[in-house]
């Protein structure tokens, strides 16, 4: 199977979508700070984070749920996301390696409707970040 | 469900209390999408026919209170428990959005620790014409101290 998808013909109930690894280095987190906000210590500077009580400093919870459209419009170019809910159970560190996986949990091949489950793990395999997707995929 | 927090609930739900402008800037949200890993050219190239932010962009768009000015204070710590986007239309470099937030939920969990009451803030995003482009909201729980 191709790893990007074109029409809602292309998707399986249970598809699962390519793993996507986001990049969670420093100077990325940085970069997102320096741009669109969320530059404070905890999130750019190890030491501060540790001062304030974290294991490192911390990916902002709004580039987390940045990374889950990511990883579907990847797999899916031309989808449209309506709606994505994304629950922060625990910190993604950065400079930690974290991974995406997302499985299709319902298909509406009438509607061209997509319902996606998605986790954020680190590497010992831990939830961090939970999400829910609903996207539109061209019915043709 | 609780008195207090139905008490809450009754007192506060789909009130709104601000009301803020915000001047969408095609490069901060083309920013957005490359650091988070887009590819799609209608998110990360500005000379796309196409050009518009990701639907998660207006996640990152702060309102200027998050909880109604009477609203009381609940004892414990505030922490952010995730963030939701409905998206209607899509968003465009240099148009001028209006973000009004309301309380959109009030529910609790009670867990081992304790019980934790969820705020849900909605922030309603409408175009220069009015049209409803999209709601993003903010889920905050605050863990009450073993004492409450």
């Amino acid at each position: 199977m191709s790893d990007t998808v074109t029409t809602v013909g292309d998707v399986e109930f249970g598809t699962e979508l390519p793993t996507f690894a986001p990049d969670t280095s420093l100077e990325n987190v940085k970069r997102f700070g320096k741009f669109v906000g969320w530059g404070g210590p905890r999130f750019t500077d190890h030491e501060a984070a540790r001062k304030e009580g974290f294991p490192g400093a911390l990916v902002p919870g709004v580039m987390s749920q940045g990374f889950l459209g990511a990883m579907i419009h990847r797999w899916a170019p031309s989808a449209a996301i309506v709606a994505i809910d994304t629950v922060f159970r625990a910190p993604v560190l950065v400079d930690q390696p974290h991974q995406i996986v997302g499985v299709v949990t319902d298909v509406d091949e009438e509607a061209g409707s997509v319902e996606i489950d998605i986790t954020i793990t680190n590497e010992a395999e831990e939830t961090r970040v939970f999400g829910t997707a609903t996207i539109k995929l061209p019915t043709g | 469900m609780e008195t207090d927090i139905e008490e809450l609930r009754s007192g506060f739900l789909n009130e709104e209390f601000d009301e803020v402008a915000f001047d969408i800037d095609g490069q901060r949200f083309a920013e957005y999408a490359l650091s988070c890993g887009e590819q799609a050219p209608r998110f990360t190239d500005p000379a796309h026919a196409d050009f518009q932010a990701p639907p998660t962009f207006v996640s990152t768009l702060v309102g200027g209170r998050s909880l109604p000015v009477d609203f009381p204070r609940l004892g414990g710590v505030g922490m952010d428990a995730g963030k939701g986007v409905e998206w209607m239309a899509p968003i465009r470099a240099g148009v001028t959005l209006t973000g009004k937030s309301h309380l959109h939920d009030i529910y609790t969990k009670t867990g081992r620790s304790g019980r934790m009451i969820f705020l849900v803030t909605r922030m309603e995003l409408f175009d220069e014409e009015g049209v409803h482009v999209a709601n993003a909201d903010t889920r905050t729980v605050i863990r009450e101290r073993p004492s409450e």
